[in-house]
């Protein structure tokens, strides 16, 4: 504690740094050091682009919907970059499989995949492809889940340029198309959910098909389709998620293709109802409001009268 | 959830600034809180008014003490304190779950497994405690907040109605006895095994959502603790035993907390992995709300009288008659009986001011040759119940020289002379008691049951009753109050005069949501038994805890009233005690705290303090003289054609009473301390008052006028006992004598 980002004092690092899930940037809990904001606060990996990571977090900005995490600050020209939004207790996704002690269970899974798919959805009708879903993307809160990491794909190397293996990304979570140096696509996004809802349902993004709970065995397979034509389309999954939605089919199908002249929708589905009492086990309850005490509890140095050395 | 701060709180306490309030109680207020660094915790503070007592300073930090002793781990850490602030604050972590009674409100009774772990926890908890010789001796459900790690106590008997505005809105099993142990419920010492008794009816409640002896009126309640078998029904079948054996009357037969522990639950798993879904939502819930709180403070009523401390504003009303009547029955008996427990924990080694023990043996009465400044020590002193500012203000009753003093669940007569307790006999509230001088009455309150040991009452009677002196026995029923459509099953007696009670009655039945309640002040003949007359009061909130009346008096054909109005707004109204019409009304602009004292009056005027002095024609309302501006008064009383009265900063001062002229002024400048808000006791060489900062009874030499004694002194009420030369001094928890001459 007591580093300084921009404004604000570090308290604590967000991320467990003996997790093997790879995050694509430094993330942590800090104060201003009037002492008043407590925000989540992020800084690129070591090497990276700090042009490119302020344009994302300033896409990011206009991200709507209610489990989106838009950023709230940024750094101004000629600082060290960083971004930031108000603070408020979660867990990334890894952290919450460790404190549950293995997978989530499958009614856990379904409500973190309808309120993503509902965000990507929301985020698609704004032109915004998200472009980092991964595990350690999402941020379990107890309303519902928080999606972060806005752009890392983009962020990570330009387009035209091979992904595989970069820091930061989460080679289950990277769809092929983008992992190849394509331009990332609404499509991708989906893709890189079934890695993270398979992740969420076994612990791993590259899960054995008897792995998966059967009941979303299919749909996480139909999104981990290599084809992107083949992933089954946001409105769909958003039927499959809610409570008491349909199974989805038995196998991956294709889409019908929208005959001409219909809506290019053919019918846009009510955003899904918020994750309700219970969709989170015990601990990871626990392991919520045992960080919120711990930040509650924090006092950060009194704020130094000259400059300091930084 | 944290509420907007009000526009008269502070901006901080310490080193810490206020963001919102958590919560209010007739002791204090609990704010959220935050240090320079960003640290946010809770405030518990007590009212500087309440803080200039000695005995609730000590309170205060022995609550502070308690809260170190039991530790983070199973109360809420303590971070910080001030105790000799004037306005004494704690610190602490802010607690994050719900407290167990909201818990089981939100999410319904817990499922067996929730309940294990949690009496599992909680036996821990004790356990703690008692190893380091604290008994809790409040154990309810408003005491555990149930975190996901596990349940912590807060809130120990010693301060117990701070920030507990609970108990004034929910009348389920909060607040009232429902959790007392039957040795507490007697008034013998609480032990550890009595903590062991109240926990086993906190898993109860969780298990079925009410505790094991009902709901229900605090007498009711003390009764069923006492003498009825706990109510099990609904709690899982393996828990039926186990919590069956710490329920046995005899503490003896209680199991330790470690072997209760063992029964309950074998320890697997995490906390959290034992609660309901429901349950988990709300710590959830609280984890994240307290990161979206805006500090916001409102902004200013357009007129607050001045004189209104800050408990009365709405959004802090402490608690208030009613509330502490419901609130009040716990606190009784918990001081008079439990309280030894505790204070014998704290006396340990170290005096603690203020009482220190039950019946302290009498100490030596004052020498006449003491000097000056010496502080003298009463006669007598006892820490019993004692009396409530929200009582009838005319107790205690002197009755041919016998005082019988009410308190929340009981009435008693004393040995003036002696302090000794002669009877004590149940009551239902302090406004259930009246006397014309002579002859003592109650309302008396009968409940009846389909089952005696469900504590829900099919129906409820009063009637009006004279009290045996001798015994303290309800005599004869004299009048009916309740009527077959419901009215009257709350009522405020208000006085007795020439054979003639005169009441405030609730009308019609009493309905949890209902939004207003029909009141009417009512005449009843005590000989025939017939209501002469009925006349209308304004609607009530059913979410009032108000009484009608601060004070009433009859003096010849008037009833006098003190009316506190929907608005906190006081008015003097008097009506003609042949018709009950009113025969003028007048507002009085002082706060009801500042207007709760006996009224002064003779067959002329009635005399008011409280500001200026004034008197105002019985016959229709208008002054016949006011004191001059500029000057504040305490409450009058009245002696062979004076009105003596504390000036604020100055001291006692005599006015004639039937013109207003100043007659006499005390000399020394030993006045200055004496508190406005005490009515002074004239005796027939020395006039008597209280000052509160100081702590004594001042004793001023009537011709003279210079002070000749001091005794140390605490208390709200000093009542004289002219037939057995005594003054009765009482306060919230004790009752203590001291001569008068």
């Amino acid at each position: 504690m007591g580093g300084r980002i921009g404004p604000y004092v570090v308290i604590s690092g967000l991320d467990d740094a003996a997790s093997r899930i790879p995050v694509p940037e430094s993330r942590f809990i800090a104060r201003s050091a009037d002492g008043d904001r407590t925000v989540l606060i992020s800084v690129p990996l070591p090497g990276a682009d700090p042009g490119r990571f302020l344009a994302e977090a300033g896409a990011s900005r206009y991200l709507l919907g209610p489990w989106s995490s838009p950023a709230a600050a940024l750094a101004g020209p000629g600082e060290e970059p960083w971004h930031a939004r108000p603070y408020l207790p979660a867990l990334p996704l890894p952290a919450a499989l460790t404190v549950h002690g293995g997978p989530l269970p499958e009614h856990t899974v379904r409500a973190l995949g309808a309120a993503l798919v509902d965000t990507l959805v929301i985020g698609h009708g704004q032109a915004l492809t998200h472009a980092g879903v991964s595990p350690a993307a999402v941020l379990l809160a107890a309303d519902g889940p928080r999606l972060t990491c806005f752009g890392a794909v983009r962020a990570a190397a330009a387009d035209g340029t091979p992904r595989s293996g970069l820091p930061g990304l989460e080679s289950g979570s990277l769809p092929p198309e983008q992992a190849a140096g394509g331009t990332p696509q609404p499509m991708g996004d989906i893709y890189a959910l079934g890695a993270t809802l398979a992740y969420a349902a076994t612990g791993h993004t590259v899960p054995e098909r008897e792995e998966i709970p059967a009941g979303l065995r299919s749909v996480i397979g139909g999104c981990l389709s290599r084809d992107p034509a083949a992933r089954p389309r946001p409105a769909e999954l958003l039927e499959v998620f809610r409570p008491g939605g349909a199974p989805a089919a038995a196998d991956p199908v294709a889409p019908a293709p929208a005959p001409a002249g219909a809506p290019s929708v053919p019918y846009a589905p009510s955003a899904p109802p918020a994750p309700g009492p219970g969709w989170l086990p015990g601990r990871v309850i626990a392991a919520l409001a045992h960080q919120s005490a711990r930040i509650l509890a924090a006092d950060i140095p009194a704020a130094p009268t000259a400059p300091s050395q930084d | 959830m944290p509420l907007p701060l009000t526009h008269d709180d502070p901006t901080g306490f310490g080193p810490y600034r206020l963001l919102a309030r958590l919560g209010s109680g007739g002791m204090g207020t609990v704010y959220l809180a935050r240090s320079a660094g960003g640290r946010t915790l809770a405030i518990k503070t007590m009212h500087s008014r309440i803080a200039t007592d000695t005995a609730f300073r000590t309170r205060f930090r022995l609550e502070s003490d308690a809260a170190r002793v039991i530790g983070g781990r199973y109360g809420a850490q303590v971070v910080d304190a001030d105790p000799l602030a004037e306005t004494p604050w704690l610190a602490t972590e802010y607690v994050l779950g719900p407290p167990l009674d909201e818990a089981v409100e939100a999410a319904g009774p817990l499922p067996e497994r929730s309940v294990r772990a949690l009496g599992a926890a909680l036996c821990g908890a004790l356990g703690q405690l008692h190893r380091s010789d604290v008994v809790h001796r409040d154990l309810k459900p408003s005491n555990i907040m149930v975190t996901a790690h596990g349940p912590k106590v807060i809130d120990f008997g010693i301060a117990r109605a701070l920030g507990d505005d609970r108990l004034t809105h929910t009348g389920a099993a909060v607040g009232t006895p429902a959790f007392m142990s039957p040795e507490q419920a007697t008034g013998q010492e609480h032990t550890p095994a009595g903590d062991v008794f109240a926990l086993a009816g906190v898993l109860v409640f969780a298990a079925t959502g009410r505790g094991p002896f009902g709901n229900g009126q605090p007498a009711d309640l003390l009764y069923r603790v006492r003498y009825g078998e706990p109510d099990l029904t609904g709690t899982p079948e393996a828990l039926v035993p186990i919590l069956a054996r710490c329920l046995s009357k005899d503490p003896a037969e209680r199991p330790a907390t470690a072997e209760l522990a063992a029964q309950l639950h074998d320890g697997g798993g995490e906390f959290a992995d034992h609660l309901p879904d429901a349950v988990l939502a709300l710590i959830g819930a609280r984890a994240s709300e307290v990161w979206q709180v805006v500090p916001q403070r409102l902004p200013a009523p357009a007129d607050v009288p001045a004189t209104v401390p800050s408990a009365d504003v709405p959004a802090a009303r402490g608690l208030t008659r009613r509330g502490l009547l419901m609130a009040g029955a716990g606190s009784v008996l918990g001081v008079a009986g439990a309280g030894a427990g505790v204070w014998a924990w704290l006396g340990r080694g170290e005096s603690a001011p203020g009482p220190t023990g039950p019946y302290e043996k009498p100490t030596p009465g004052p020498s006449v040759s003491a000097l000056k400044k010496k502080r003298l020590d009463s006669v007598w002193q006892i820490q019993n119940g004692g009396t409530y500012d929200e009582e009838s203000p005319d107790a205690p009753f002197v009755l041919g020289g016998v005082p019988v003093v009410v308190g929340n669940t009981q009435i008693y007569r004393m040995d003036p002379a002696s302090g000794a307790v002669e009877w004590t006999a149940d009551i239902d509230g302090t406004w259930q008691i009246a006397s014309d001088g002579e002859r003592l009455y109650q309302n008396v309150r009968v409940a009846h049951y389909d089952d005696p040991d469900s504590g829900i009452p099919r129906d409820v009677d009063r009637f009006l009753a004279r009290v045996d002196l001798a015994t303290g026995k309800a005599g004869k029923h004299l009048a009916e109050i309740t009527d077959a459509n419901f009215g009257g099953i709350d009522s405020q007696l208000l006085a007795v005069a020439g054979d003639t009670a005169y009441l405030a009655i609730s009308q019609g039945k009493v309905k949890m949501y209902q939004r207003q309640i029909p009141w009417a002040v009512t005449a009843v003949d005590l000989t025939s038994a017939r209501r002469p007359w009925t006349e209308q009061l304004p609607f009530r909130s059913a979410k009032s805890d108000q009484w009608h009346f601060l004070a009433a008096k009859v003096v010849g054909d008037r009833l006098l009233l003190l009316q506190e109005m929907n608005d906190g707004k006081v008015r003097i109204v008097a009506r003609d005690t042949r018709t009950g019409k009113v025969v003028w009304d007048k507002p009085w602009d002082v706060g009801p705290t500042a207007a709760h004292h006996p009224l002064t009056a003779d067959g002329k005027h009635l005399y008011l303090g409280a500001g200026r002095l004034r008197a105002l024609r019985l016959s229709d309302g208008s002054q016949a003289w006011e004191s001059a501006p500029g000057k504040s008064y305490g409450p009058p009383a009245l002696k062979d054609g004076v009105i003596y009265a504390v000036q604020k900063g100055l001291g006692l001062v005599g006015t004639d009473a039937a013109g207003g002229m100043p007659r006499w002024t005390e000399k020394g400048g030993d006045g200055a301390q004496a508190s406005p808000t005490s009515r002074p006791v004239i005796g027939t060489r020395y006039a008597y008052t209280y000052s509160k900062s100081e702590g004594v009874l001042r004793a001023i030499d009537l011709a003279s006028r210079t002070t000749v004694h001091l005794y140390k002194a605490n208390g709200d009420r000093f009542t004289a006992v002219e037939q057995s030369k005594m003054i009765m001094a009482s306060g919230e928890h004790f009752l203590a004598g001291f001569p008068l001459q």
